[in-house]
């Protein structure tokens, strides 16, 4: 790419986010999935916007005594003290942590990942609840982009995993 | 004792011996021919001896007989005996006296008659002078005294006894020639005998030796000729062989002569074409300089080119750091923006405008971090193709290098080369004279080989010659054999 390449693309990123603001205000495109694109362990993995408070990265993790495999630590985020999960460990294929931590709405809880791809907006249409004998773990539906299948992270139920439940609970859990 | 001597020295032995025979013979003959001569002469001497005596008596008597006539008669005219007698008895005298001086007895004994002839003489003038005087009787008284008788008498006896000397002479000397005439006679008769056997011996033992002797050297001969006929021969086909052979030398040598000549003019053309190729190789070594010289400023454009790529390179790694710097913010407002989405989305329906700005600014950011990513993967291509340039540079450089150091090697080996071709010049120069003057010595050997060639067709020639004679030589001495010995001859 030659560098009059290079200044039509800044041109043309700077036009883009010009008429971002010009264009008067868009109707409801109606139902559509927000998703953010991740890789976990490298495998391409997918999370809904809706169940996540937040993206961080390089965030300071301490490491907690007698932890589990699972929880690296804790770490800081606007004041309160959040342990941080190894997605990739929860998904049972251990390795190294990811610089990438999303705080889940449901729980104050944040889980760590390798990769933020790019957000990725798709119709309700695209997304696809599991088929049978393809079963992953915290996986219940699939959502089909223009290239592959990702895999969508249910993180309720990953919260559900790592969160002390009640006694009785636990006990049933037994 | 006679077999080692020479045809030669026997033949003059032989005939030798003979002639010395028939010499001795002759001499002896000769000696006695010439004493019969002398014998003869003697005899011959001895008779006018006699006769010269006989006529001094008759002369001394004429004058007695004159005296006589002209006492009785006394005429002059019977004095004509006496008168000539007077004018020759002296005359007689002498003559006696020459023709026996080689006698003393009849010199002596002549004397003595001159002196009883002088007495005569005298008595008879004195008769005569007294008769003319006194006549007749006077005279005849004188002559009666017997004084002329008696000196008459003397005379007669001296006479007689002197003729009885030459009459004993005569005898003698007859006795000599005889014995002379018998033995020269003796001689002739047994000395030619003798000699006849002596030279028939000597030509006996010549002929039978001299027969043995050339028959066998004839017999070698003959052999000698059979081989010498056989080695003529041999010469003969030798010549033959030798002839073809030197023709073929003859041939070889040409092609030779040939091929010289080739090779001067081969080594005429390498000398030419190595002053043509030292001519290139200066030119060459010319070129190489400044081939150097190129080499040594591409060296320094490179150099340059090497240290603008490291520029190049370390501003782009300071771009890309800039870039990481960009793609971080891009990170960091994608990661606001997505929080804001979500911030949004809690906020109900009064912040669903805001969702959509923050949406704008998200994708701003997405689109922001795609270009940044381009252009870092851009980036990383020119870091990549500086690298690659400058380690192909660097190759470059060192290929420089070599290259220099090679051309280098080149321009040593151009000068060698031109060295060599030089040294190759004056090698192809030497070969050329020499191969002319080997073309020279091998047209002299040519021209020897031709006069070889002659001299052999000429050698064949008297061979054949030889050949020719030896056979004669055979006939003859087959001849020759048969000549000497016929029941020898083939």
């Amino acid at each position: 790419m030659s560098g009059t390449a290079i200044s039509a693309r800044a041109a043309e990123l700077r036009e883009a986010f010009d008429r971002s603001f010009a264009a008067p205000p868009r109707p409801d495109e109606g139902a559509a999935e927000d998703l953010l694109a991740i890789r976990i362990g490298g495998d391409p993995y997918a999370v809904r916007l809706s169940e996540i408070a937040g993206v961080h990265t390089d965030r300071k993790i301490v490491r907690v005594p007698g932890a589990p495999a699972a929880l690296l630590g804790i770490a800081g985020f606007r004041g309160a003290i959040v342990p941080v999960y190894g997605t990739r460990d929860l998904l049972g294929d251990p390795g190294p942590a990811g610089r990438w931590l999303m705080l889940a709405a449901a729980a104050p809880i944040a889980l760590s990942f390798e990769l933020f791809e790019h957000h990725l907006r798709v119709p309700a249409g695209a997304v696809k609840p599991q088929e049978a004998g393809g079963e992953r773990r915290f996986v219940r539906e699939l959502v089909r982009t223009h290239s592959f299948v990702r895999p969508i992270l249910h993180l309720a139920a990953i919260v559900a995993a790592v969160t002390p439940r009640p006694a009785t609970a636990s006990r049933e859990e037994r | 004792m006679f077999s080692n001597w020479t045809i030669s020295r026997r033949l003059i032995a032989g005939f030798g011996l003979a002639g010395l025979t028939l010499l001795l013979i002759a001499l002896i003959s000769y000696r006695n021919a010439d004493n019969l001569i002398e014998n003869d002469g003697w005899v011959e001497h001895t008779q006018r001896v006699r006769t010269a005596l006989a006529d001094f008596l008759s002369q001394v008597k004429d004058g007695e007989t004159g005296q006589r006539g002209y006492l009785i008669t006394g005429t002059d005219e019977y004095l004509a005996p006496y008168q000539a007698a007077l004018a020759t008895i002296g005359a007689t005298l002498d003559e006696l006296r020459s023709l026996t001086s080689d006698n003393p007895r009849q010199q002596k004994r002549l004397a003595a008659i001159a002196a009883a002839t002088d007495t005569k003489l005298a008595e008879l003038k004195e008769t005569i002078d007294l008769r003319r005087s006194q006549g007749f009787d006077a005279a005849t008284k004188m002559v009666t005294t017997d004084r002329g008788k008696v000196t008459m008498d003397k005379i007669r006896a001296l006479v007689a006894e002197a003729d009885q000397e030459e009459a004993d002479l005569l005898k003698q000397r007859g006795d000599e020639a005889r014995a002379s005439a018998n033995s020269t006679m003796a001689i002739i008769l047994w000395g030619g005998l003798a000699g006849s056997i002596a030279v028939g011996l000597i030509a006996w033992f010549i002929i039978a030796t001299l027969s043995r002797q050339i028959g066998s050297a004839v017999a070698m001969v003959q052999s000698s000729s059979s081989e010498l006929q056989t080695t003529a021969n041999q010469q003969a086909t030798g010549a033959k062989e030798q002839a073809t052979a030197t023709a073929e030398i003859s041939t070889t040598i040409n092609e030779l002569l040939a091929t010289s000549r080739q090779i001067a003019e081969s080594a005429q053309r390498v000398a030419q074409n190595a002053e043509q190729t030292a001519g290139a190789a200066r030119a060459g070594i010319g070129t190489v300089d400044l081939t150097h010289e190129s080499i040594t400023g591409i060296r320094r454009q490179v150099d340059q080119i090497v240290a603008h790529m490291l520029e190049l390179g370390r501003k782009s790694q300071e771009i890309g750091g800039v870039l990481d710097i960009v793609l971080e913010l891009a990170e960091q407002t994608n990661i606001l923006a997505i929080n804001a989405t979500i911030e949004a989305a809690g906020a109900g329906e009064s912040g669903k405008r805001f969702a959509v700005v923050a949406d704008e600014i998200r994708k701003l950011a997405d689109r922001v971090g795609g270009s940044a990513k381009q252009i870092r993967a851009l980036i990383d291509d020119v870091r990549s193709a500086v690298n690659t340039t400058v380690m192909a540079t660097e190759t470059g450089s060192k290929a420089v290098d070599a290259g220099t150091r090679q051309f280098a090697d080149v321009a040593a080996g151009f000068k060698q080369i031109s060295g060599l071709v030089q040294t190759t010049t004056e090698a192809a120069r030497e070969i050329e004279l020499s191969t002319k003057q080997q073309s020279s010595a091998v047209e002299q050997v040519n021209v020897a080989i031709g006069s070889v060639a002659q001299a052999s067709t000429e050698m064949e020639t008297s061979v054949r010659q030889t050949l020719q004679t030896v056979s004669q030589l055979a006939a003859l001495s087959t001849d020759l054999l048969r000549i000497i010995q016929p029941h020898m001859a083939i």
